[in-house]
């Protein structure tokens, strides 16, 4: 165990470098880049045994890195904002291949250099696994079980691991570097599938070699207990582990309400929820960890515990809502008894979430909870 | 938690400041978050950085809005009373001015110190790059990084002769500094916004960036539009095919003056 004060990208390739990726592939990227600068730097010394393979655009680097993992390479790839939008199209065969690449997504909004979720949210459909993680020991952590994951033979889908970026790009802080050999007897080679050709293989078919999508659908779904199990040997190995790797419960004992609060806004969301317990408010917060496959179980069992639940949005689908938001009313419309839903667009285009806005949201919750009218549902914070 | 704002500009090392610090209470066993603000900022601009330093992990993400110190390793911006804006009372302001803290015009409801580290900085590394003398000032009057543990981060950022040159401006300026004093400064910090690019990559003006400033001669100009193309802040606009430059948004960078092929666009050197 070493401690060492990184940014939130160099977490992110030390990772990968952990993980013994073979090949890496990127574009660079503001705020990703540095990623690409420390990779470089650790293949350069010797550190790490990877082909990085410099291309010329975002797309490309999905396809290449589609095509590293098809042959047998464990691979790597990271991007940001428009890069992340431009390679679209790919993912959505890299997911339907079933290869379990791994990226780094250093969340840039889609109006700008600042960081929002909208980047990675725009994705939803892709059949990617999409995790939202809320500090660099986590962006660390997570992408070494990403790879876990994927590479589980029951789900071989391609997982994003997202962060702020800016907030944890290019912040310093302490991070618990595991020891080689550690994240080695955690993470076994990877082994690609014996065959990429189903058994009833017709080359007449243009779909031949795509899951179809009830197939698909389903894989993802079922990877939530894979996720789950994985998080908790991780916990074991390691000492820390995320909520139940999915979603993670902060004080949410005899909550009457809870907050749901995605990536740096989770990690923020801690200290007001703090401040507001000492006041002797009974609010919690729950971290939305894991967006896809969405925990619809976990948002089931928490609307029937509390009277309201309010989710901090840092996206928006233009012209439906809030993501989050949009899916937890859906989780809970069949509960007998339904708790308020309130809404809050939070944190879009980089502007600032401060500890007294999460407060003054959280309060607004309680009240909803009690039974008092607020309005509106669905605020722009 | 201890918060603390560092205010500098481009080239001087506020935020490789606000990194050594993290990891001098790293490993002393504390917890830190060092933050800088990034926008489109280059050397010469002024910029800000950010650190908190806890006995338990850092959880907020916000920015430091009521710092317990402020510290400015700029001589020029630590004339600005705005530096102190949020400061907390009772709180610290850290300075590099070559003058004793007596005579710092800043005023109000904190301390103020004092280090000349422009002078230490241009003795010890021949170049005015202030952030680890500021450190050794740091380290003398709050005691929150020991000098070793400064040391050690120093020397293993900047290896070989660069370290120990550093080294030897932080021990320097732990020897010279100024102990703080109340500031009775006439001047106050008041409500305007502290001297930084705000947002991320949200700019106001840029004018005070500037150490030149172009000039087109429309006579000389053959409205070929390069200037307009080449302008990385879109600072130039076209009125009836000629080039307007808007100074709010000019950083003075100087590419519209290569550029332009017929030499229609001066470099003026701007009045301080």
């Amino acid at each position: 165990m070493t401690i060492e004060v990184m940014v939130g990208n160099k977490a992110a390739a030390t990772a990968a470098k952990l993980s013994r990726v073979q090949v890496a592939v990127a574009f660079p990227v503001t705020p990703q880049t540095t990623i690409v600068e420390y990779l470089n730097e650790f293949i350069t010394k010797g550190e790490m045994d990877c082909e990085f393979i410099n291309v010329e655009g975002e797309l490309s680097a999905q396809v290449v890195v589609q095509a590293a993992s098809r042959v047998g390479a464990r691979t790597f790839c990271c991007t940001s904002g428009p890069g992340c939008l431009y390679m679209h199209h790919p993912m959505h065969d890299t997911s339907s291949l079933r290869l379990p690449v791994v990226m780094a997504v250093v969340h840039r909004g889609n109006k700008g250099m600042q960081p929002d979720h909208t980047d990675l949210m725009s994705h939803i459909m892709t059949g990617w696994i999409q995790w939202y993680v809320e500090n660099n020991q986590e962006v660390l952590d997570s992408i070494i079980m990403a790879y876990r994951v994927a590479e589980d033979m029951r789900v071989r889908i391609p997982i994003a691991v997202g962060y702020d970026g800016y907030i944890l790009s290019y912040t310093a802080e302490p991070v618990d570097v595991p020891e080689q050999e550690e994240v080695d007897d955690f993470l076994p080679p990877y082994k690609p599938m014996p065959s990429l050709m189903p058994e009833d293989f017709d080359p007449k078919s243009p779909m031949w070699w795509r899951v179809p999508w009830e197939e698909h659908h389903k894989i993802i779904v079922n990877a939530k207990e894979v996720i789950k199990e994985v998080n908790e040997e991780f916990g074991k190995r390691f000492g820390r582990s995320y909520g139940n790797g999915l979603v993670e419960e902060y004080r949410c004992e005899d909550a009457e309400a809870v907050i749901v609060a995605m990536g740096t806004i989770a990690s923020t969301a801690r200290d007001a929820i703090d401040n507001l317990r000492a006041e002797g408010k009974p609010v919690g917060l729950v971290k939305l960890k894991c967006l896809v496959p969405f925990p619809y179980e976990d948002f089931q069992r928490i609307g029937s515990e509390v009277r309201a639940i309010g989710m901090i949005d840092r996206n928006v689908c233009l012209g439906v809502g809030g993501v989050g938001h949009t899916f937890i009313r859906n989780a809970i419309y069949d509960l007998e008894e339904r708790p308020k839903v309130l809404g809050f667009h939070a944190g879009l285009a980089g502007k600032e979430v401060k500890v007294s806005d999460i407060e003054r949201m959280a309060e607004k919750v309680l009240k909803a909870a009690r039974g008092e009218s607020v309005s509106p549902l669905v605020e722009w914070v | 938690m201890i918060e603390i704002r560092f205010h500098g500009r481009g080239g001087q090392g506020a935020v490789t400041a606000s990194r050594l610090i993290a990891e001098a209470v790293a490993k002393e066993g504390k917890y830190a978050q060092a933050i800088p603000m990034y926008g489109t900022e280059r050397r010469g601009a002024p910029v800000t950085a950010y650190v908190r330093i806890d006995d338990r992990p850092v959880r907020r993400r916000d920015l430091v809005h009521e710092p317990d110190i402020v510290i400015v390793i700029d001589p020029i911006l630590s004339k600005k009373p705005s530096v102190a804006a949020g400061i907390k009372s009772g709180g610290l302001l850290l300075l590099n001015y070559p003058k004793p803290p007596e005579e710092v015009e800043i005023g109000g409801d904190f301390m103020v110190s004092t280090v000349d580290a422009t002078t230490i900085a241009l003795e010890t590394l021949g170049r005015p790059i202030t952030n680890t003398a500021v450190l050794g000032a740091f380290s003398r009057v709050t005691g929150i990084a020991k000098l070793e543990s400064l040391e050690e981060a120093i020397l293993k950022r900047f290896p070989g002769e660069i370290g120990k040159r550093n080294v030897e401006a932080l021990r320097r300026a732990y020897e010279e500094v100024h102990p703080p004093k109340p500031a009775k400064g006439p001047l106050r910090p008041g409500e305007e916004e502290p001297p930084h690019v705000t947002g991320y990559g949200v700019l106001k003006s840029v004018a005070d960036w500037r150490v030149f400033r172009p000039v087109v001669d429309l006579e000389k100009c053959v409205s070929c539009r390069l200037c307009w193309i080449y302008c990385p802040e879109t600072a130039i606009s076209l009125v009836d095919e000629k080039p307007v430059i808007d100074y709010d948004k000019c950083k003075g960078c100087g590419i519209c003056v290569h550029e332009c092929p017929v030499k229609a666009i001066e470099f003026v050197r701007e009045a301080v």
